[in-house]
């Protein structure tokens, strides 16, 4: 792609009426470079504006993975099937991940908001330890369910590609909008708020 | 502090600006004395980005924080040796080092042609302080090196943990500058003399060294980054097909091409706009390079700085295309070729198929490298084009260029009788094929490894026994012994030495790449203290964990021992490194190199107080060989730089020499 | 002067013996490397490789979510660690690594494949190459034909007789020969 496209052209056409041909054989090759040129600046241009970390996800609109998985005190477990029928937030965090404090308050509001609405919010802790997950969770006042996730089996199925991660998912079991970065309020309860059923949004 | 380096900057900026302008109007107007002018303006733009250097130096070894660039990327806790590399391990920092590396080329130049100045050293100073005009205004408007902050912080952020993880990092981005700025050079006076319209290879032979020099550094470099990413990043490999090791890796593919069709233009007149084709590409390359990496278009380590400068570049790059390949188009009418073929079986098909197999690779890196921006714009659909895609596409090449590294040595130049390529080439196919033969009864059961061990034999042999044979002709020529007669030889024709060690040095790193991709071994255990796994033929024992508190970070050392058929053999210590600024903890591997085989070790997780650990261990057979292989391989890049005696030959040489001179 | 002449004087002057001999060991060579070559080649891969080898080779087909640049087999990063668990696991619950592979396309997207899939335009990745490498020997085929005959005549003027004198072209590129590699003065 770096070399023109006629770059090989063996020079050696000094033949008498070949001058004609010659200017215009120079032509079509400055005409090549231009367009050729051209193309490969269009297509960077195009990478100039896009995101190169931004993924985004396959399974909106696909059926949410089933999980059954315990809280992180061990003291109970939640699935998937047993929250059908309610919006149902599901945010993947770590303790050690920077950008999951940035958007806790941000989480927070939104439960607070939401909660008496049929809304569930669970937080499942990634690649994390429990000493720390639990302390986090009390430094943050995170007052939603928080599950473990052993063998980050859950993490793989929901096409986690890193923290933090929130998913929102419909009554119907459907995942209606996916966050691959830290959630803003606005951005989340607008998501919530399509998904809930009252909005035919 | 920083407005003494913004000063510094914007003065530099001012004199290229007049440099550009002032070669431009000598040439134009035939006026020498402004030429003169623009060719010493060179050292003083040195010596003031020097200066922007050393000031930006300065704050960050006195913490002074007020500098934006000096809090981001400096602490008071980080040592003082990786204060030093903070300079390059940011994008403004690195702009600043960029412009020096090119300043000092700019100023190499100007002293190498003090005296009877080519004609085209106008055109090529203009050149060159435009690409330096361009790199300034980056640092003077879009990045801001000595921006300032309106409140100090009382400490900085500290480096990326990455890149304060290893000297290495002192090195491999610095040499790898060298290499890349390096083809401004060459560039340069290939546009000087197509603007000229001169049709005479002058151009080639007078910038020889500075290519030369410029792949050296290259070459250095990506040995050098192979062996950090071994060294530091943990995961058993040196090479992960990364955009951003792709983009540097295009550049050296072009300009060893460039090394070899040079020849064919400067013994036999050929490939004239071939050869500015390859130089302006090779140059375009590096741009397109550091665009890639700075304009952040393609995901790759994600350390990297998001940076504002990608619009500019795009428009630098387009500039660069545009201008160079279009200037060719228009101009390459002018360059006919006064050579011709005596023989298909000659060198010249060789550098031919060279030049073919180098391209096919280059396109095949870059094509790979864009394909999934492509797909993006064109379906909004991502793909990833990774590691197992160029091995595929690529491996049949480098086999094919292994052959030809083989091959070409032993033709001679214009034609060859079957015979005479029969006799040469006899020796070296036996070694290949003894290798084969070895390899097959050892049973081995992959294909394409045997293939790349036998030509590597073969191209071993073929070349040290041109060595050989070169340095004993020389040694009957002068009555010496052969050892003595290596000087002589070397000063005779560096240039045919040194490639042939190049190729030899070559044929090293491929079987040590070929070793260690197709016959490693891995495991990934988790291990209580005190206990212990086998693998490979090694039991591997962890003793347990300490932790270390070190000023800019804390340390988590596992220690395994290693006994080898219950005979101790060391002991392994891998760590965890936790940064401050870093949620992740970076690892250390912890290698026990061996000639034939590395014992590789990293830890992945260390649970609390160390009482299991988790652990990769891998058995990279002959990796060792790929930095020695690496090594040699500058080595013949100098001694093809080997200031040449040619012009005093003696007044008859025997035969056997006057062979060789030919062959050379 | 020319590697040719010197070629049929020197050879004539050897012994004939040495040529054969040469042409003898380079047969048995190319003989002895297809064999041996064919011999590997029958053997095929190891059966059946271990259970860390399966995996392996399944992971070094995906990439690593986090890393985006490693594969799944060799990313450190703890995700990339727990993804080979799950291969491990379906690998052991009698899953084909087709349809492991699949999988990971379901939850992640067609971007978790390292290789792009060899149909539709991703094809192009596969056979532009291809094509151009073609395109390139044709070239430079075409390209060496063209000069090997305008290099007929003084070529065969050269063969018939051992010590003619040199043509101006010879002349010019004796001159450049002899030139090239010296650096121009400064």
């Amino acid at each position: 792609m770096g070399i023109g496209p006629r770059g090989w052209r063996h020079p050696s056409v000094m033949d008498p009426e070949g001058a004609a041909r010659r200017r215009r054989g120079r032509w079509m090759l400055l005409g090549g470079v231009v367009a050729t040129v051209g193309l490969l600046t269009a297509l960077f241009a195009f990478g100039l504006d896009r995101d190169p970390t931004a993924i985004g996800s396959v399974l909106v609109g696909r059926p949410a993975p089933e999980f059954t998985l315990q809280t992180l005190d061990g003291s109970h477990t939640m699935s998937m099937a047993s929250m059908r029928g309610q919006v149902v937030v599901v945010n993947f965090w770590s303790s050690w991940c920077a950008e999951c404090r940035v958007e806790q308050p941000a989480l927070s509001e939104a439960w607070s908001r939401f909660r008496d609405q049929g809304v569930v919010f669970v937080g499942i802790a990634f690649e994390d330890q429990i000493g720390p997950a639990t302390r986090f969770a009390s430094a943050y006042g995170l007052r939603w369910p928080l599950l473990a996730d052993p063998g980050s089996r859950t993490a793989v199925a929901f096409g986690l590609s890193g923290v933090p991660e929130t998913y929102v998912i419909g009554p119907d079991g459907t995942i209606a909008m996916a966050f691959k970065r830290a959630v803003t309020y606005a951005d989340l309860s607008r998501a919530i708020t399509r998904a809930l059923p009252g909005s035919a949004a | 502090m920083d407005r003494l380096g913004t000063f510094a900057l914007a003065l530099s900026l001012a004199l290229s600006a007049y440099g550009l302008v002032a070669a431009v109007v000598g040439a134009r107007r035939d006026r020498p004395v402004l030429v003169q002018s623009a060719r010493t303006t060179a050292y003083a733009l040195f010596v003031l980005v020097l200066a922007a250097n050393l000031v930006m130096i300065a704050a960050i070894l006195a913490n002074d924080f007020a500098i934006r660039y000096v809090a981001e990327n400096s602490s008071r806790e980080t040592p003082t040796f990786f204060k030093v590399l903070s300079l390059w391990s940011a994008d403004e920092g690195s702009l600043l080092l960029w412009n020096l590396v090119l300043s000092g080329y700019l100023a190499a130049v100007a002293f190498r042609f003090r005296r009877r100045p080519p004609e085209t050293l106008p055109w090529a100073l203009a050149v060159m302080y435009g690409v330096q005009a361009f790199y300034l205004i980056l640092v003077m408007g879009p990045t801001r090196p000595f921006a300032t902050l309106a409140v100090a912080p009382p400490d900085g952020r500290g480096p990326l943990p990455l890149l304060q993880n290893h000297p290495l990092m002192a090195a491999h981005p610095p040499f790898l500058y060298l290499g890349f700025i390096g083809f401004t050079v060459p560039f340069a006076f290939a546009i000087a003399s197509l603007i000229v319209g001169s049709s005479s290879d002058r151009w080639i032979r007078i910038t020889r060294r500075f290519t030369l020099a410029a792949w050296i550094f290259l070459t250095v470099g990506l040995v050098l980054g192979a062996l950090w990413s071994y060294g530091v990043l943990g995961w058993g490999g040196y090479w992960a097909w990364d955009p951003v090791e792709n983009v540097a890796l295009l550049p050296w593919l072009m300009a060893t091409a460039f090394l070899h069709s040079v020849m064919l233009q400067e013994r036999r007149g050929m490939l004239k706009v071939w050869n500015l084709a390859m130089i302006i590409g090779a140059f375009a390359l590096t741009t397109f390079g550091t665009f890639l990496t700075r304009g952040s278009i393609l995901s790759s380590v994600h350390t990297f700085a998001q940076s504002t400068v990608g619009p500019l570049y795009l428009g630098f790059l387009a500039l660069v295309l545009l201008g160079g390949f279009g200037l060719l188009a228009v101009r390459s009418w002018r360059l006919s070729s006064e050579g011709r073929f005596d023989g298909v079986l000659s060198r010249e098909t060789a550098f031919l198929a060279n030049n073919l197999a180098l391209l096919a690779l280059t396109f095949t890196v870059l094509l790979g490298t864009i394909f999934p921006l492509a797909v993006q714009a064109l379906t909004n659909r991502q793909v990833t084009v990774g590691g197992p895609y160029f091995v595929q596409t690529t491996a049949p090449v480098f086999l094919l260029l292994l052959f030809l590294m083989g091959v070409g040595p032993l033709l001679p130049w214009r034609r060859a009788s079957g015979e005479q390529v029969r006799r040469r080439v006899a020796i070296p196919a036996t070694a290949g094929a003894v290798t084969l033969a070895v390899l097959a009864i050892l049973g081995v059961r992959d294909v394409s490894a045997v293939l790349a061990f036998g030509l590597a034999a073969f191209v071993i042999v073929a070349n040290a026994g041109e060595i050989v044979r070169g340095v004993r002709a020389v040694g009957r020529g002068s009555r010496r012994s052969a050892i003595a007669s290596v000087p002589e030889a070397v000063a005779r024709n560096g240039r045919l030495y040194g490639g042939l060690v190049a190729h030899v040095g070559l044929a090293i790193a491929a079987i040590a790449i070929t070793a260690s991709s197709v016959f490693a071994l891995q495991t990934e255990v988790t291990l209580p203290a005190g206990g212990s796994t086998s693998f490979a033929g090694y039991t591997l024992r962890y003793v347990g964990a300490v932790a270390e508190r070190q000023p800019q970070r804390s340390v988590v050392i596992a220690r395994v021992d290693v006994t080898h058929d219950g005979v101790s053999a060391g002991t392994l210590r891998p760590s965890l490194n936790f940064y401050p600024a870093a949620s992740d903890p970076i690892g250390t591997p912890s290698i026990k190199v061996g000639a034939l085989k590395d014992l590789y070790a990293s830890v992945v997780v260390v649970d609390a107080g160390g009482r299991t650990a988790t652990f990769r261990f891998f058995l990279n057979p002959g990796v060792l060989w790929l930095w020695v292989g690496g090594a040699i391989v500058a080595l013949g890049g100098l001694l093809a730089m080997w200031p040449s005696r040619r012009r005093s030959l003696p007044a008859a040489p025997a035969p056997e020499a006057r062979e060789l001179v030919e062959v050379g | 002067m020319s590697e040719a002449a010197n070629a049929t004087t020197a050879g004539a002057v050897r012994r004939p013996l040495a040529a054969s001999i040469a042409a003898l060991a380079l047969a048995v060579a190319l003989a002895a490397a297809a064999v041996s070559l064919a011999v590997v080649a029958a053997r095929g891969p190891a059966p059946e490789p271990a259970m860390q080898a399966r995996v392996r080779a399944i992971a070094a087909t995906l990439r690593c979510p986090v890393c985006q640049d490693l594969s799944v087999a060799d990313s450190p990063s703890p995700l990339a660690r727990q993804m080979r668990g799950v291969i491990a696991a379906d690998l052991a619950a009698g899953m084909s690594p087709q349809v492991i592979r699949d999988r990971f396309v379901a939850q992640y997207g067609e971007w978790i494949l390292l290789v792009p899939p060899r149909r539709g335009i991703d094809l192009v990745a596969w056979i532009l190459p291809i094509v151009l490498l073609a395109a390139g020997i044709a070239v430079a085929v075409g390209a060496v034909r063209r000069w090997t005959r305008a290099a007929g005549p003084s070529a065969a003027a050269r063969a018939s007789g051992a010590d003619d004198p040199l043509t101006a072209a010879d002349r010019r590129l004796l001159d450049r020969a002899l030139a090239s590699s010296s650096e121009e003065p400064e």
